[in-house]
């Protein structure tokens, strides 16, 4: 068809030792059109993209961009052709400006002189065309993250990109931010650029998804228009057999004692928190936007930031400087990023899942280490096949075990979770819940902060909404419904109910 | 998955034997020189030749131990040739003006871990990167070392002191080993098992695999900097004492380079420059594979020139290895 710019076909890919990844993948994209891909971890979504970005050579199949087979062997053949990859890490310098990042590698100029007067042209009118409100001469670092993302979009454009693959755009942005860039994804579609979209997220697919294809263990499912394909249809697509999507249910309202209550914290970045409590045996969530203070509180709670003001733990003063002041009082602190702050991803399972548990002592006794840790990464059902293992080797969802099995192991009863969920498909997250419930059955009590409402709403028993710093109340989200809370975080103050 | 864990436990036999290989392949790599070094030298395997490895490797093997517990939480330590100057000066100053070669070597010892602490110290709090605050080690040092004596040689030592390094300790019948020798090959056990089989020795490699992490742990990351840095120092004093004894003068302008040395050892024992893997077996077998090359140029009549020249492809060549081996595992 004249219309379809992409077109992969039977693409498959083989790593040596016999490992697939991708098998008989196809899919197509049309002009203008947004196309979704759609796959839990580990479905062979990277590796495609790879692929198609250049970053990969195919072992089989064809990739052809308007009816044109393509041979790709790097990036930059893949960019000369049109094809833009914009990855979840944005691949900006961030000590470079705004306009040195947009024509880095294919500056205007002659004799590997720079035409700056051609680049800041160019670079106004690239930005133009997304309606970006920062200056060419912004260095990157200075942008927020979803301008950053936007600073990644108009590089596309000065590449001529005719398709722009999106890996998880949303995962570092808020709502009201994830729309601004939503905005120009649709302008930029409405200028004939199609968008290949990647996402967990069904709601982002049905706020702008045309169409989805679904991949599932190496294999493309089906492609599905998004409007007319239901909610259930799609996650059985992906997750391979019927499994409902998390819903409420009915809990009984905690009776426990008071575990940890702020009666007043005033600390870093503006945060101002009073009258906050968490029962034992409690799962409250911490929503708000991001920069809402849910993450400084959290790692304030931790001794990681200092703070003033008055905190009891387990009815005595609080007060504490430094994580290991934390530690003993019994906190454990999932962090936001497991990859750089909650695991040596090199080391064995068993170091990682002790490291908080060794102190006091002298000898090291590996036997003892591994007999302690194995009954705990059961009871949380961790998949490994041998202590020794390198964490690194394990998937994401099982990482994050890992990292909640440092607590666990230390007999941590506060559990602050930052974010747990992030970058865990649809299973992995149900999964990480189950055992959080798990663990507040067992008496412990349990913050999670998360900017993904849902998961909150449908795992916790109380939930608190963070604006600018502060809290503004405390909802039951068994009597009061989704979208006031979400109004609540996004407005504000302002919203009164 | 309790089950599957079970089953899953220990993989198969000759694949656990082939990870193992290529885990410490710096050994299969020292057993291909030395049989290689004993083809081309008859003189190469003798009782005598062996024991001169060792007593030759021992003050560059000591600092090499310290700059291993250095290298492994993600740091450096360009200071400890001026400080194995420095403290080779101080011991022999000390005996000079009179005082009993024991307390002068325990006095030394103790130098070396305070300038090793207060540079850690300075790195660890003061947030400044360990590469500067040595090297400014490294150039302090060594003036400190002259301005002693006005870098004039101390001569004229107890000869109990030189007992130290040189006494000859039999191993075997026929093998008599130097004390310093020994002295190396135990710190080297004694660290190896520090690192093994203690808390601290988790924590170093906590440290320097994810400060973040390892602090987030409630580890005492400033403290684990500060100590590292204090062992660094005090192997450098060791390493100046051995050298004092040795030589039987306190010589200003002793041990320069030798930090390249260790570190060039510590690398080719397999320790990543970024911290959280190596291991004190690795610097061993490293120490002693530089020896053994040194060696067999001195045997086959080829002077430092050559030796020199070789020693930094066989470096390049041994990282290039690992390097290559960590992309087959998926790492890279």
């Amino acid at each position: 068809m004249a219309d379809d710019v992409l077109v992969v076909e039977n693409v498959s890919k083989r790593f040596p030792m016999n490992i697939v990844a991708l098998e008989q993948a196809s899919l197509t994209v049309r002009r203008g059109e947004i196309h979704c891909l759609l796959g839990a971890n580990g479905a062979g979504k990277s590796t495609l993209l790879k692929m198609v970005a250049g970053a990969l050579k195919p072992s089989g199949g064809r990739i052809s961009l308007e009816g044109r087979a393509l041979d790709l062997h790097s990036p930059a053949d893949a960019a000369r052709a049109g094809i833009s990859m914009i990855y979840q890490e944005l691949d900006l310098v961030p000590q470079l400006t705004v306009e040195q990042n947009l024509f880095l590698g294919h500056a205007p100029g002659k004799a590997g002189v720079i035409d700056r007067r051609v680049r800041s042209e160019r670079a106004r009118e690239a930005l133009q065309r997304i309606g970006a409100r920062f200056s060419p001469r912004a260095r990157v670092e200075q942008l927020s993250v979803a301008n950053q993302q936007l600073t990644a979009i108009a590089r596309s454009l000065t590449m001529n990109a005719k398709i722009i693959i999106m890996d998880e755009p949303s995962a570092a942005l808020n709502e009201t931010e994830l729309e601004a860039v939503f905005e120009v994804i649709r302008d930029l579609v409405r200028q004939g650029v199609s968008i290949l979209y990647v996402s967990h997220r069904l709601a982002e697919l049905r706020e702008i998804g045309d169409r989805v294809t679904v991949l599932r263990g190496g294999r493309t499912i089906a492609t599905y228009d998004v409007a007319d394909t239901p909610d259930t249809a799609l996650v059985e697509a992906v997750i391979g057999k019927a499994r409902t999507l998390v819903e409420r249910k009915a809990c009984p309202p905690v009776a426990g004692e008071v575990a940890l209550s702020v009666s007043q914290m005033r600390g870093a970045d503006g945060l101002m928190v009073e009258n906050f409590a968490v029962r034992w045996g409690e799962v409250t969530g911490l929503t708000g936007l991001n920069g809402s203070g849910r993450t400084t509180f959290l790692r304030s709670l931790f001794g990681d930031l200092r703070f003033e003001g008055a905190v009891e733990v387990g009815g005595r003063p609080y007060r504490p400087t430094h994580p290991a002041h934390a530690i003993r009082r019994g906190l454990g602190l999932v962090p936001e990023s497991r990859k750089t702050h909650g695991l040596v991803l090199d080391a064995p399972i068993y170091k990682n899942a002790t490291l908080a548990s060794l102190g006091g002592r002298f000898a090291m006794r590996h036997r003892r280490e591994r007999e302690r840790v194995r009954p705990v990464l059961d009871r949380l059902s961790t998949r490994y096949a041998d202590l020794e293992q390198a964490v690194i080797q394990l998937s994401g969802g099982n990482q994050q075990k890992v990292v909640l099995a440092k607590w666990v192991v230390n007999g941590a009863k506060i559990l602050l979770l930052d974010e747990p969920s992030r970058g865990l498909d649809v299973g992995a997250k149900a999964d990480l819940y189950a055992l959080v419930e798990k663990l507040a059955a067992d008496g412990a009590a349990v913050i999670v902060a998360s900017s993904e409402l849902d998961e909150l709403y449908a795992a916790c028993d109380s939930i608190w909404v963070f604006h600018e710093g502060r809290i503004l109340d405390r909802y039951d989200p068994s009597v009061i419904d989704r979208e006031a809370i979400l109004k609540a975080t996004i407005l504000g103050d302002q919203h009164v109910h | 998955m309790s089950t599957d864990n079970a089953i899953a436990e220990r993989a198969p036999a000759h694949r656990r034997l082939a990870n193992l290989l290529i885990e410490y392949n710096f050994i299969a790599i020292f057993v291909v020189v030395v049989v290689i070094a004993a083809a081309l030298s008859d003189n190469f395997l003798t009782f005598v030749n062996i024991a001169n490895l060792f007593q030759q490797a021992a003050v560059v093997g000591v600092v090499a131990i310290g700059m291993t517990f250095v290298i492994l939480t993600g740091n450096i330590d360009l200071s400890v040739g001026s400080l194995t100057a420095l403290c080779g000066m101080v011991v022999a100053v000390l005996m000079a003006a009179g005082w009993d070669p024991a307390l002068a070597v325990v006095a030394t010892a103790l130098v070396g871990l305070l300038c090793g602490a207060a540079m850690g110290a300075t790195s660890a709090y003061g947030q400044v990167p360990s590469f500067i605050v040595t090297l400014a080690g490294l150039v302090s040092f060594r003036g400190i070392t002259y301005l002693l004596t006005d870098g004039v040689p101390v001569s004229g030592l107890p000869p109990s002191f030189a007992a130290i390094s040189s006494s000859v300790i039999p191993i075997l019948p026929g093998l008599g080993l130097t004390s310093m020798a020994l002295i190396f090959i135990c710190l080297c056990i004694a660290g190896g098992l520090v690192l093994r089989f203690t808390v601290f020795g988790e924590y170093v490699y906590a440290t320097g695999g994810n400060p973040e992490a390892a602090r987030l742990s409630g580890l005492p990351t400033r403290l684990m900097i500060t100590a590292v840095f204090a062992i660094s120092g005090v192997t450098a004093a060791i390493a100046g004492i051995l050298l004092t004894s040795r030589l039987r003068i306190g010589q200003p302008t002793a041990a320069q380079g030798l930090e390249l040395d260790a570190i060039a050892a510590v690398v080719l024992g397999g320790t990543s420059l970024f911290g959280g893997r190596g291991s004190l077996l690795g610097t061993f077998f490293a120490v002693m594979l530089l020896q053994v090359l040194r060696n067999v140029f001195n045997l086959l009549g080829l002077g430092s020139f050559y030796q020199m020249t070789v020693t930094g492809f066989i470096i390049v060549a041994a990282v290039l290895l690992n390097r290559f081996i960590e992309m087959r595992r998926g790492r890279g």
